[in-house]
């Protein structure tokens, strides 16, 4: 899998801090606080004008800071549980007045349709069973809570019977929030429904296995002078796979579309069955040791890689047949953990500037290197082709040249990890002319596994924060908005959310062709991006002038808005990459923040309104 | 009969009523409402500078035709509406402070209630909305559902209520939390004789267990059977405001109706009357129903639109 963007630690991500490039970045917290300060700012301001019209400058200026006041001292510290509840319980049979568990019959089905269209027999039969599930539960999900939050409440209000509520003591806050809390109750139990069947779907369609016909064997005999029964099983859900089996009865196969299998034999003479057991190694979750990644340049100094061109910008290359490299800086190895070697895994990016022959790997090298004492192995060769994740377990006996030049027989943690427990990892391209892509993500050193399911359960987490967000902002858009209006609205935020990266990409001007209408210009008009506008002098200036303007809201809808492809953690799972607890977290809290905003907007707008008007 | 035009029709020299002296529970100074479209362009101005002041303990009738802003006075005094100017307090306080509603029920003009849920889930969401602790609200819905007729019906959803078993329940709503102010818009609508009647009782026993009853209606015949006093809204202006006992006195009819009178004490009134060009038909007050009060403002505003109303005791 590649890593579009590093995931910062914790503390790393909540506290400012200055980064490689010098460039002060300001954390999640401090960001949290400028945004809710200048939104703070800016909606009093635009309530202030609002009152200025409806009340003149006084007495608007009266009437805002007397809602503000109304908000802090009587309405959120009068804020009663039982409120909120009752109006949690409303939420949820309402929608279960609309029938939402249809929802769930319509995701059985797709399921169940699904099964004909997904092919076992394709190269990563996990990656694409899982993707497909999260990506259709969350698009499923997504739906569900647009439409369950953004028309109720206008319901209410069209239907009027949100007169005999607003009459009780009940607050808009509690509204609001009560109103949220249910349709994401209603939300939750349909993910966990959703989860439970997608589970067993995924791991029922990965399930099959193979037989093995006694004639195919073929009797080896193995380097101790053991008896090894080697071929190959039979050919089934579009592969088969050669498997050796050991002079006591038990072996493995050969791994074949993300999988393996045990193999054993069973009864003697006669009875004598060959046994094949269920896939394994397809539904893993790899919890990656990462290290801090610098290259040397072509002479081997450090310095920078080269960039291409292409792909993110964060990531460089290396040219093959030089002495450039990327040193991965590995730190607090434990020889407890890593006994017998330690299983360094690589999905290096190939950049190749002739392309002959695209199907044999490009040639590269490891080397290991003793931080502390400089003592470096011998370079241990590999091969990179695109899309492939490598593993290579580096073994504990190696061999390493000293000083003198002369090759001496070392041990991986005795010699080349130093007594801090780290390690250096220095991987160069031996092809001419083909380049290695790398960005710290892409080695790293495979710790223990997570459970699988765990982590299939953390994607789900990741829609259920979503799921949340949404709902509260359909809520939110919902107490000012007609249903249809509300439902638009919170799409927009979504799709808005879905493209941060491209929004700020175009705001920041790192994007041929100009804003939204210069665009659409050069569509109608057919020029291509690279040439000038060119049509007149007053149509030339004022295109960029409102192409800024709109570029400005889209820019701050970007900043403002959440990250929603961030919390697409689908990729992860499909992949086989453990969910880091540090991501969930942060996603968590992220999702707390837009909660608490969105209801205090909502309560304003709520309490503000003209309800019988 | 004549009837005299209705501005001579009350004296204004009566001795206060006992409910004057009560704390003034319902205030409104100037109360104005204009409703605009969403481009702020007026579109009607529903009410006009009200004057009114509800005390505690009586019965206070919203009167006037359909549209002349009853409906719109009330959702003002409840908050649902923002005045344009003028203001509205509720137990002195601001009609938008949701803490009034604590002591306040409120029975809408249809009934605007969920319809997914039985009596029993309607009663109960409402009283956890007054943050009633669980007992203490099944004790309450167990004592509406009694007091409106509906134990039959506790289970069934509201979807299959009729209009008048909407409406029960709907007065079971604004009555959970045992509030010291009742708002009634047209309380009596949608009701059988029987629930009219029933109604009407109720208005009166929750009045004289020191409760506070403001209603609107345009059933003069409700209105007069149980309002303390009345106020006449037509086109949004106050037209008549008063007891409805003096209101619907006509004071310059004397009727005359004795018994036990010698021949000469009846000629001696009789020479009196005649002395003064009268004739005598009996000897009293009449008094007019309220229909015809109701139509002679209406008659008198469209004659000579603009004349307000002074508070008549
Ligand atoms: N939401 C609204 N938007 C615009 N105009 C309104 C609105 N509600 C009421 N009006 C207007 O305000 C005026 C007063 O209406 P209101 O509902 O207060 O009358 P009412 O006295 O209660 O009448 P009824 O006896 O029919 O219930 C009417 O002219 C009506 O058309
Ligand atoms: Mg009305």
């Amino acid at each position: 899998m590649v890593l579009e963007r590093e995931i910062l630690p914790f503390l790393v991500w909540l506290l400012p801090r200055v980064d490689s490039d010098g460039v002060l970045q300001l954390g999640a917290l401090l960001l949290v606080l400028l945004i809710a300060a200048a939104l703070l700012v800016a909606s009093l301001f635009i309530a202030y004008l609002r009152m200025i019209i409806v009340q003149g400058p006084g007495e608007g200026f009266y009437a805002v800071a007397k809602s503000v006041a109304t908000a802090v001292t009587k309405d959120f510290p009068n804020t009663s549980w039982r409120r909120i509840g009752a109006m949690t319980k409303l939420a949820i049979l309402e929608s279960l007045r609309r029938r939402v568990l249809i929802v769930f019959f319509v995701f059985a089905l797709l399921l169940l349709f699904a099964g004909w269209f997904l092919d076992p027999a394709s190269d990563h039969p996990a990656r694409l069973y899982i993707s497909f599930v999260l990506t259709s539960t969350e698009r499923l999900m997504l739906a569900m809570a647009i439409l369950l939050s953004t028309f109720s409440l206008p319901n209410d209000i069209k239907n009027r019977t949100i007169y005999t509520v607003m009459t009780k003591p009940v607050r808009a806050s509690e509204v609001v929030l009560g109103r949220a809390l249910g349709f994401c109750a209603v939300n939750s139990v349909l993910l966990l429904l959703m989860g439970v069947i997608s589970y067993g779907f995924v791991v029922r369609g990965l399930s099959h296995t193979h037989t093995i016909d006694p004639d195919e064997l073929e009797m080896l005999v193995d380097a101790e002078g053991g008896q090894v029964l080697s071929g190959r099983t039979s050919f089934d859900v579009g592969h088969r796979h050669d498997l050796t089996l050991g002079p006591d009865g038990i072996g493995r196969t050969g791994r074949r579309m993300d999988h393996e299998h045990q193999v054993w034999v069973e009864g003697e003479g006669e009875n004598r069955r060959y046994r094949v057991g269920p896939p394994e190694g397809a539904l893993v979750a790899r919890v990656p040791i990462y290290g801090s990644l610098q290259f040397m340049d072509r002479t081997g100094r450090p310095g920078e890689g080269i960039s291409v061109g292409k792909e993110w910008t964060y990531r460089q290359y290396i040219e093959g047949g030089s002495l450039a490299s990327g040193v991965w800086t590995f730190r607090g190895l434990d020889q407890r953990q890593f006994p017998d070697y330690i299983p360094l895994e690589m999905n290096l990016s190939v950049f190749r500037t002739y392309k002959a022959d695209i199907v044999s790997p490009v040639a590269g090298t490891i080397t290991l290197k003793n931080p502390t004492t400089g003592l470096t192995s011998e370079a241990l060769p590999f091969g990179a082709q695109e899309f492939v994740v490598y593993t290579h377990p580096i073994p504990r006996a190696l061999k390493a040249v000293t000083a003198e030049g002369t090759l001496i027989d070392v041990d991986l943690f005795e010699d080349l990890v130093d007594q801090q427990g780290d390690l250096e990892v220095w991987i160069g391209c031996s092809d001419a002319a083909q380049y290695f892509g790398m960005a710290q993500p892409d080695v790293y050193i495979r710790g223990q596994e997570g459970s699988f399911a765990w982590n299939f359960a953390k994607a789900y987490l990741g829609i259920w924060l979503q799921m949340i967000i949404i709902t509260f902002f359909g809520v939110m858009f919902s107490t000012f908005l007609t249903g249809a209006v509300a439902m638009f609205a919170t799409a927009i935020v979504y799709t808005v959310g879905l493209f941060r990266e491209f929004i700020l990409k175009l705001v920041g001007g790192e994007l041929d062709g100009g804003g939204p209408l210069e665009a659409l210009l050069r569509i109608v008009f057919q020029k291509n991006v690279q040439i000038d506008l060119d049509m007149g002098p007053v149509i030339d200036r004022a295109v960029p002038v409102f192409d800024q303007l709109l570029l400005f809201f889209l820019w701050v809808a970007a900043i403002v808005f959440p990250d929603f492809s961030e919390f697409n953690t689908s990729r992860f799972v499909a992949y086989g990459f453990n969910i880091s607890g540090n991501m969930l977290l942060q996603h968590f809290l992220v999702t707390v923040a837009f909660v608490i905003g969105l209801s205090i907007y909502g309560y304003f707008f709520l309490k503000t309104r003209e309800i019988a008007a | 009969m004549e009837m005299p035009a209705t501005s001579e029709m009350a004296s204004t020299q009566d001795a206060p009523s006992e409910a004057s002296g009560g704390d003034v529970i319902i205030q409104t100074q100037n109360l104005t409402k204009v409703y605009r479209d969403f481009w702020g362009r007026q579109k009607v101005r529903a009410l006009k500078a009200l004057d009114l002041e509800v005390r505690r303990g009586e019965i206070f009738g919203l009167l006037g035709p359909n549209g002349s802003g009853k409906t719109t006075t009330m959702k003002l005094l409840l908050g649902l509406l923002f005045p344009t100017s003028g203001q509205a307090l509720v137990f002195g306080k601001d009609a938008t402070d949701v803490s009034k509603n604590e002591r306040i029920g409120y029975l809408p003009e249809e009934s605007y209630l969920y319809r997914f849920l039985n009596a029993e889930e309607t009663l109960d969401f409402y009283g956890r909305l007054f943050d009633m602790p669980a007992a203490l609200r099944r004790q309450r819905i167990d004592e509406l559902i009694e007091s409106v007729n509906l134990g039959w019906a506790r289970r069934r959803q509201l979807k299959e209520y009729s209009k008048g078993m909407a409406r029960r329940i709907g007065l079971a709503q604004a009555l959970i939390n045992d509030p010291d102010l009742i708002m009634l818009d047209e309380p009596t609508t949608g009701l059988d004789p029987i629930g009219t009647r029933e109604m009407k009782d109720l208005i009166l026993r929750l009045r004289d267990q020191g409760k506070t009853v403001l209603m609107c209606s345009h059933l003069l015949a409700d209105v007069q059977d149980v309002c303390d006093r009345i106020a006449i809204l037509y086109q949004g202006e106050l037209k008549e405001l008063g007891r409805v006992d003096r209101l619907l006195t006509v004071q310059d009819v004397t009727q005359i109706q004795a018994r036990g009178l010698s021949l000469e004490a009846q000629d001696e009134i009789k020479t009196v009357i005649q002395r003064h060009q009268g004739t005598l038909m009996s000897m009293n007050n009449p008094t007019s129903t309220l229909e015809e009060l109701f139509l002679n403002i209406v008659r008198d505003s469209e004659a000579r639109p603009g004349r307000r109303a002074q508070e008549k005791q």
